[in-house]
Formats: structure tokens, sequence, C-alpha cells
């Protein structure tokens, strides 16, 4: 009775030391085979191996400028969503952002294409002129975009960019809820890759000089 | 003798006294900041590390400056893949331990400013804790 499940015990462990060790040696591959590392999703950023191309939309960017899939064509774009009312989360990440668009400017030769957007979802107290304000407190070249809800909703959908905003004609200061990530457009309109919060400045500059190279080389 | 002669109410008074005032120099504010808001923008938000050296637990309950229209004690919390804001009515320091108010954490929400802040400036706020200490502290906006 007792030889039985001693038996099986050994076996138990063997398969588990066998898939230790098969983890231990997969890890090890991953980590020297940097191509393949860089398409895992890590704490940081997720890079997309097959980037989804974006379908239209239409909103307005602070200089009242029509802001659509035209214009994120030929320029690597980072979009973020937030909220001008937004004391915490927006300032926090519109702060580092400038600093990440500073050092990439200062790192990546012909960073001219790259534009940094941030979008409201809170078009009812943000217009145009307010996010312009808001945004270019952060960086001059910072664009700002609002328009409709149904127009927001929709390109915040296509990146999967949930938000949430409970609007309580009563209270003046309604709660919004937004995802924080910064997401990556490429020059051809595509979802490229996306960066989770917690953020950090150099971080970005130094992923997105990879894989900008990386995307060059793919003759993007 | 019932409890409520003035004899045990004057010494539970002098005994919160002593107590306060013991507890005022264990609970201590360091790096105490808010963060510049762009032009037009009515909410800010403040940060800092407390520190409770008392034996016991401290119970944050409320914030006030003379500075604002209302402070609140806020936590940024992330639901459903969304980032929001959330009251939180009190905050629990225990014996002998930090707590970090940062940026998409705990902060203190700063509504409607009453004078214009920019980065150099100072402001006092006043924590507010259950045992009845009241902690005021310097914060320097800074961008």
């Amino acid at each position: 009775m007792k030889k039985k499940p001693l038996k099986f015990s050994i076996m138990i462990a063997s398969v588990v030391l066998a898939a230790m060790l098969a983890g231990v040696w997969l890890a090890a591959t991953y980590r020297e085979n940097d191509s393949r590392a860089m398409f895992l999703p890590d704490r940081v950023m997720t890079l997309f191996p097959d980037p989804k191309p974006l379908t239209a939309f239409a909103l307005t960017d602070h200089r009242n400028r029509v802001f659509d899939l035209a214009s994120l064509k030929g320029k690597w774009s980072f979009l973020f969503f937030g909220f001008t009312h937004c004391p915490d989360v927006c300032p926090a990440t519109l702060a580092i952002l400038a600093r990440a668009r500073d050092n990439i400017d200062k790192n990546i030769v012909g960073a001219e294409d790259v534009q940094f957007v941030f979008i409201s979802v809170d078009p009812r107290r943000d217009t145009a002129d307010k996010v312009g304000q808001y945004v270019t407190y952060f960086h001059p070249g910072f664009l700002g975009v609002t328009g409709d809800n149904a127009q927001i909703g929709n390109l915040a959908g296509q990146l999967g960019a949930a938000y949430e905003v409970s609007i309580e004609p009563s209270v003046e200061n309604y709660p919004v809820y937004h995802n924080a990530s910064v997401f990556l457009v490429d020059p051809l309109a595509r979802y490229h890759a996306v960066f989770t919060p917690p953020l950090d400045a150099e971080v970005i500059g130094k992923r997105f000089k990879v894989l900008r190279e990386l995307a060059g080389a793919k003759a993007t | 003798m019932k409890w409520r002669h003035p004899v045990f109410a004057g010494l539970t008074w002098a005994l919160t006294l002593v107590a306060t005032a013991s507890e005022a120099a264990g609970v201590s504010v360091r790096d105490a900041w808010v963060r510049e808001s762009p032009p037009g923008v009515a909410m800010m938000a403040g940060y800092m590390t407390l520190r409770n050296d008392t034996p016991r637990a401290q119970l944050l309950v409320a914030a006030n400056s003379s500075d604002f229209e209302a402070v609140m004690i806020h936590r940024t919390i992330v639901k459903d893949g969304m980032t929001g804001m959330v009251r939180a009515p009190q905050i629990e320091l225990l014996p002998a331990s930090s707590l970090i108010f940062a940026p998409g954490g705990y902060h203190l929400m700063l509504l409607s400013p009453k004078r214009t802040l920019r980065a150099g400036d100072r402001v006092d706020i006043t924590l507010e804790f259950r045992s009845g200490l009241r902690l005021p502290a310097s914060f320097e906006v800074r961008k």
C-alpha cells in the first residue's frame, strides 16, 4: 500500500524538477536571444509583433485643427488619455513625458517625426483652449486634443484605453477614471506598443530608440 | 463619585494634553511638497512622508489649510484597468513606521488655491489625527 504513493511522489518530484530545469533553460535562452526577448511583454513596455492599423476618427487639436488618422501618419505618436481636472496622475504623467520628449530630442537623430498628444476624455469641461493651456505648460511641443464623446470613445476603444466619466450635474468635481498607459502609434498609424505605469522618462526614451531602429530596419 | 465628576474631567483633560504633547513630538512630516499646477487649473496635489515614532497607531482623519478652499485625503487607485481617485476617510499610521504620499498613490487633494502658487512658494497645511493631535506642516511648491 505504502510503496505505490512513494513511487508516485518520486515521479511527481522528477516531473517538477524537470519542469524547473526546463524553465531555467528557457529563461537563459530568451535572455541570450535578444530579438525574441524584444517581443516578450515586460513591466515597462509591450511591443506588438503585428501592429494593428487604426481606422478613421475625427477630433480637434488645441489650435482648432482637425486631428484625425492623417495626423498620425508619417509620425511616431505617443498618446495619453486624461483630463485637466486631474491633480495627481495626469500632471505626474505629463511631467514624465516632457522629460521623455527632451530625452528623445537629445538622443535620437531625426526625432522631428515624434509627437506627444494628450487626449481629454472629459470634453464637457475641457475645451480646445483649456487643453492647449494645460499641455503646453508641461512642454511647448505637446499637442492637446479634444472632441465629441463618440469620437474620443472611437479612438480610445481602438487602443483599448478604457475610461469612465461619472457626470453628476450637482457635483462640480465628478469622478473620472481612465487608463493611464501611454500608447505608441507608428508612422503607418498602427498601434505599435504600449508603455504601462509606473512610467520612467529615461526608460521610455531608451526603449523608443531601440524599437524605432528595429522598425526602421523593417522599412516602416 | 460619578465619572462626570470635575476631578475626573480635569484629570482626563490633563492626560489628553500630556498624551497629545508627547505624540506631537513623535509624529513628523518630511519632504512635503505640492506640484505646481498649469495655469487655470484649480486642483493641486500635495505629497509628503509621514513618520510615526509614537508607540501607538495614529489615525490621520483630516487636513486643512487656509490657502485652499478645501483639502481632502485621496488615494489614486486602479480599477478594471482604469486609474481614478477615491477619498480615503482615514489612514492608519502604524507605530514606528512611515507612510509615503506620492504621485500615483496617497495624496492631499488641494482644491481652489486662494492665491497663485508658483514653484518656490510655500503653503501651510495642518494634519489632524484622531488622537486630537494637530500637526502643522510647511509644503514647498515645486514644478
